[in-house]
């Protein structure tokens, strides 16, 4: 790993800490505009960041689906009690 | 009517065997609570029999609901389905690794990029196939079913401070094993 560094007036670690509400937008604004600096200077957390964001966006786009068999099933289970 | 009063009323209406509400009530439901029990199991058998228990028990308790969510309740009810099914009870994690261990096991600070593993679904369930349970189950809470922090830390009976802390563990672990995916799949 590369060594930390401070951009932006943060340091990598802290930006990973930040990471996970960073991509969930629960950070206030001043914090955002920290992080983002950090990032438009830190090419290494940019990248991990960007894959970080993108196994979210993953997440939320393949969630498993239940098959209609199974869903047929399991309004006869409940039914029957 | 928000979706939360008509929740609450259709769940009702079940008191009442008759009415044809219950099927109505599983309906609603069967999609998310499915997916939550997948998420706890990763097995599709035993998902199902968490799934028949948690409407079950729902449906016998309806009368005595005083909540505001039935979401949450129905995945707190699964979520206790699932820990008398289960053969062992699974505790919380043993120990947590360090943030920076941890982000650097997921590939923090590689110069690699490892994009390629994300974009292929077969991976992506593999990996989660291979998560603790507890960490599936964060993720399909807040990820997958889009539960807000406060409704997920109702269900896990957990602080919003630890609730945000084991999502952010739970996806870097994800990452780590996408990225253990790669080395399976070059070394293939």
């Amino acid at each position: 790993m590369q060594q930390e560094r401070e951009v932006g007036g943060l340091r990598c670690g802290e930006v990973l800490a930040l990471l996970g509400d960073f991509v969930d937008g629960e950070l206030d604004a001043a914090t955002v505009g920290r992080v983002q600096a950090h990032l438009a200077g830190c090419d290494a957390c940019e990248r991990f960041g960007g894959r970080y964001a993108a196994v979210v966006r993953r997440l939320r786009a393949e969630r498993p689906r239940l098959d209609d068999a199974a869903r047929l099933r399991l309004d006869r289970r409940v039914r029957a009690g | 009517m928000s979706a939360e009063v008509d929740d609450v009323a259709l769940l009702r209406a079940c008191e009442d065997p008759s009415s044809g509400a219950c099927a109505r009530f599983v309906a609603a439901h069967l999609d998310r609570v499915w997916r939550y029990a997948f998420a706890l199991t990763h097995d599709a058998s035993w998902a199902e029999d968490v799934v028949q228990e948690t409407f079950l028990a729902a449906i016998r308790g309806a009368a005595g609901f005083s909540g505001s969510s039935v979401r949450a309740w129905l995945f707190i009810i699964a979520r206790n389905a699932w820990h008398r099914s289960h053969r062992r009870r699974v505790g919380e994690p043993a120990s947590f690794e360090g943030l920076d261990h941890l982000g650097v096991a997921a590939g923090w600070g590689d110069p690699e990029a490892h994009v390629a593993a994300v974009e292929r679904a077969e991976a992506l369930s593999a990996a989660l196939g291979r998560l603790d349970p507890l960490d599936r189950e964060i993720l399909a809470l807040r990820d997958q079913d889009g539960l807000t922090g406060p409704e997920a830390a109702e269900v896990l009976q957990l602080p919003l401070s630890a609730v945000k802390a084991r999502l952010h563990r739970a996806r870097l672990r994800l990452m780590c094993e996408l990225r253990s995916e790669v080395g399976h799949a070059a070394g293939a």
